[in-house]
């Protein structure tokens, strides 16, 4: 046989050694093989029990490439002539060697096409298409021209008793030699065997005492025809499928190989059961006895290989996730947790809830950690004991290790387990690098932002300076009329009075101006509050009252009752809002004076959440620009940066609402916000999760960890 | 100071306490002051047959319409008595805007009340000027 595993196309410089070796070892085995099948037969019976060349050669050919194939058939014909010549007729042995040949090239093209690289019986749909093509098919193929061959040569008339021998025996061969041969040469030639542990190698040592017992009781004793002693066919097979079980199909499979030898010796020898009648039919039992045991031990062995590399699969899987999974029994014990939890659990932690590893009970280590003061624990504890409850399927927190010195934030989520024992799966991923990064983004996006703000307010300049010199006028104009009043004789004292207060009034108004201006001109944090939509936008177009009369613009605000409050950052909803007034201005720019009209609308919408328009009367939106409106740096005007959409829509989509603009039906544009109402009732339920901002609000302010309280 | 009968002036703008604080100047100032809310409250007036200002003290920067429109409809409509024109905007485009509708002066917010006493001096003086200046 050869070293190229089956499958390889790769030509490498050792190949022609890998065949000549393949070559050395396959001819004299192959020879013995042929010389053992002509010792396996009964006497008086024209085929045999077992007949280890199918075996042997099907076996190479799977495990060699397809190009070397011719040699292995040639080597394979020299030995069959060996072992036949000069017992048998060259036209016999011709034919005979035919039927060789195409049984064992139908096994192993088919084999190769079902099992596309290595063959392994894991599961039992592998052994169906084994069995399928290497039981029943290839020896069914060669048994009707063996049988044949048989028949034409005149040694016997009987062709269906004939056939079926040759099938019989085939048939064995291809349900205990093959598959030790096809699962065991590949392993043998690797060196796996060395690999194995103390103990694994002293369990098979064990078998395999276990076998030669079993094997030499039931098979290898005289019973001198007590039928009763037939139990003692059971014997072997304990053993039989323990090794199923414990060592895969090839170890069954050579165990099955073992046990056919030694009945076929067995009955060589006159002891064992196969004896009471004619050889034919002695032979048949035996050979019936050897299929009906293998084809169970083999399922079992199917069964038991998919159910290993099914929970191999499952380990490889925990062991590959990046989080920490621990899995729970009912009572909330560690069953099983994944390398990550193991080095997470082994790290220097002061709290006992970090440090919970197989075996140990999570729901006392939470209490414990809460009672110590460890809020996170707290928390996790009421979650792991709702979801233990099956009052929730699902709990999710984030908390800080406020206990340990790496001050780390992590995300935690129990799932119930789907099993009638209940358990839950814990998960615990680090979320400090995505926090911290989160952090930096919102930080850039507040400094971008209040770029924008002051970009935005630079264009006003002209406004605010009107806004601010109103009051500085009357005050002006007040107070030297007040002077000159005084000069009178006598003076008008209540005139004067009225002077004053209408000063401390415009002084008041001045004041507020400086105010509005300083607080959007401030680079303050993003603070979340409960906003009346309608009151934000009178400021807004308050705000703008000076640009719009300067511009000649019209403005109107159609505000529905009941508007549902927003939580959102006051600054930054204005600087939205007046962002879009302010372009909608601004594409009015080449409409006739009587038609530039912004209208403002705000309402709530069919699910409760506000949703405000502002809507102009100018050229609209090119089409071809509609969608990227809201990329950085996509400007329609000559002037600026193309910056004040893309970040209105930021900031949009951090309050978890939506920025969208389109074109009206008749003239100019309308951009659409949807901001999320702001939630009334508290939560109380972990599973019911507050459809909350996705942006970067949402750890300071929302109850993520509702319901834990 | 001006002769025994007092010059009426006429003031024009939206916003109130600049409006109020303009009239309460004139007064002090020795000018009979009436003061209207927006040009076309003005203009009303005067088709009305209300009595016509010595002069006219004129916001820029109204809505609806704004001190240039107002000059141009008393431009229209042959109106004999000086616009002075103030702002709290500094645009120079704008100040040649309003002296080309002929503005007789035009000042920035806020305004002392001796620079509005020159400039409404300054105002009625070459509207007096202006016949005689035609004849010659």
């Amino acid at each position: 046989m050869s070293r190229t595993p089956t499958g390889a196309r790769t030509k490498s410089a050792a190949e022609p050694l890998g065949l000549a070796f393949g070559l050395l070892l396959f001819a004299p085995i192959v020879l013995l093989g042929s010389e053992v099948g002509s010792w396996l037969r009964y006497p008086e019976i024209g085929s045999a029990v077992l007949y280890p060349p199918y075996a042997l050669l099907t076996a190479a050919l799977v495990l060699s490439p397809r190009r070397t194939w011719i040699w292995y058939a040639i080597v394979s014909s020299v030995a069959h002539f060996i072992a036949s010549w000069p017992n048998w007729s060259i036209s016999w042995i011709l034919l005979a060697d035919a039927a060789n040949l195409a049984r064992a090239l139908i096994a192993a093209v088919l084999l190769r096409r079902a099992f596309r690289g290595q063959i392994r019986l894991e599961s039992m749909d592998a052994i169906v298409r084994f069995v399928a093509i290497a039981v029943l098919l290839a020896p069914a193929a060669a048994a009707t021209v063996g049988a044949l061959n048989v028949v034409l040569h005149a040694s016997t008339d009987q062709y269906w008793r004939t056939w079926t021998e040759w099938y019989m025996s085939n048939a064995l061969t291809g349900l205990t030699l093959l598959p030790t041969l096809v699962l065991g040469v590949p392993l043998a030639l690797r060196w796996r065997l060395v690999h194995a542990n103390r103990a694994r190698l002293a369990e098979a040592g064990l078998l395999i005492a276990s076998f030669v017992v079993s094997g030499a009781v039931a098979l290898l004793v005289p019973i001198g025809g007590r039928w009763h002693l037939a139990l003692l066919l059971y014997m072997p097979v304990p053993a039989l499928i323990w090794t199923a079980l414990r060592f895969g199909t090839g170890a069954a499979s050579l165990g099955l190989t073992a046990v056919t030898f030694a009945a076929i010796w067995g009955a060589d020898r006159g002891t064992g059961l196969f004896l009471g009648a004619s050889p034919d039919e002695n032979v048949l039992v035996l050979q019936s006895f050897v299929v009906i045991t293998t084809l169970p031990v083999l399922c079992i062995a199917g069964v038991s290989g998919a159910r290993h590399g099914m929970l191999r699969l499952h380990r490889a899987l925990l062991a590959s996730l990046h989080d920490h999974v621990a899995i729970l029994d009912a009572r909330g014990v560690v069953l099983e947790i994944n390398e990550s939890w193991r080095r997470f659990a082994e790290g220097h932690h002061t709290t006992l809830f970090h440090q919970a590893t197989v075996g140990d009970d999570f729901v006392g280590a939470c209490r414990t950690s809460a009672e110590n003061g460890d809020s996170g624990a707290a928390l996790a504890l009421a979650g792991v004991t709702r979801v233990l409850n099956r009052e929730v399927g699902r709990f999710e927190m984030e908390y800080d290790d406020d206990q340990s010195h790496a001050h780390g934030r992590y995300a935690l989520s129990v799932e119930a387990l789907e099993h009638p024992d209940g358990g839950a799966v814990v998960t615990r991923a680090d979320i400090t690098a995505r926090r911290e990064a989160q952090m930096e983004l919102e930080e850039q996006r507040l400094e971008l932002s209040h770029l924008a703000r002051v970009g935005a307010l630079g264009q006003l300049s002209g406004a605010f300076a009107h806004e601010l010199n109103q009051p500085l006028a009357s005050i002006s104009n007040n107070a030297e009329a007040a002077r000159l009043l005084l000069r009178r004789k006598p003076a008008d004292l209540s005139e004067i009075d009225e002077i004053l207060g209408d000063i401390l009034a415009a002084d008041q108004r001045a004041a507020h101006v400086i105010r509005r201006l300083q607080a959007l001109l401030k680079r303050g944090e993003a603070r979340l509050q409960p906003i009346d939509a309608a009151e934000l936008a009178n400021d807004v177009l308050e705000l703008a009252r000076a640009e719009l009369i300067t511009r000649r613009i019209t403005a109107t605000a159609a505000i529905a009752p009941d508007l549902p409050l927003v939580l959102a950052d006051r600054i930054q909803l204005q600087q939205v809002l007046l962002n879009l007034i302010l372009n909608a201005c601004e594409a009015m720019r080449f409409t006739v004076v009587a038609e530039r009209r912004v209208s403002l609308s705000l309402a709530a919408d069919t699910s409760g959440n506000l949703r405000f328009s502002v809507r102009d009367c100018g050229a609209g939106i090119e089409p071809a620009l509609i969608d990227h409106l809201f990329e950085p740096f996509v400007t329609t005007k000559a002037e600026g940066l193309g910056l004040g959409l893309s970040i209105s829509r930021t900031i949009i989509s951090a309050h978890g609402g939506r920025l969208w603009a389109e074109n009206n039906e008749e003239r100019g544009a309308t951009v659409h916000c949807l901001l999320p109402a702001a939630p009334t009732v508290a939560r109380t339920s972990a599973d019911q999760q507050p459809s909350r901002p996705n942006g970067l609000y949402s750890a300071d302010v929302l109850p993520v960890e509702a319901g834990a309280q | 100071m001006m002769a025994s009968t007092r010059v009426s002036v006429a003031i024009v703008d939206d916003e109130e306490s600049v409006r109020v604080g303009m009239r309460r100047l004139c007064n002090a100032l020795g000018f009979a002051a009436v003061a209207y809310g927006s040009g076309l409250e003005f203009i009303d007036s005067l088709d009305a047959g209300g009595a016509r200002p010595d002069c006219l003290l004129l916001d820029a920067h109204m809505p609806d319409m704004t001190g240039l429109e107002v000059q141009q409809n008393l431009v229209a409509r042959s109106a004999r008595f000086p616009t002075i024109v103030y702002t709290a905007d500094d645009a120079p485009e704008a100040q040649a805007r309003h002296l080309a509708a002929g503005a007789a002066d035009y000042l920035r917010k806020p305004i002392g009340g001796d620079e509005l006493l020159a400039a409404i001096d300054r105002a009625l003086a070459a509207h007096a000027l202006a016949p005689l200046m035609r004849r010659a």
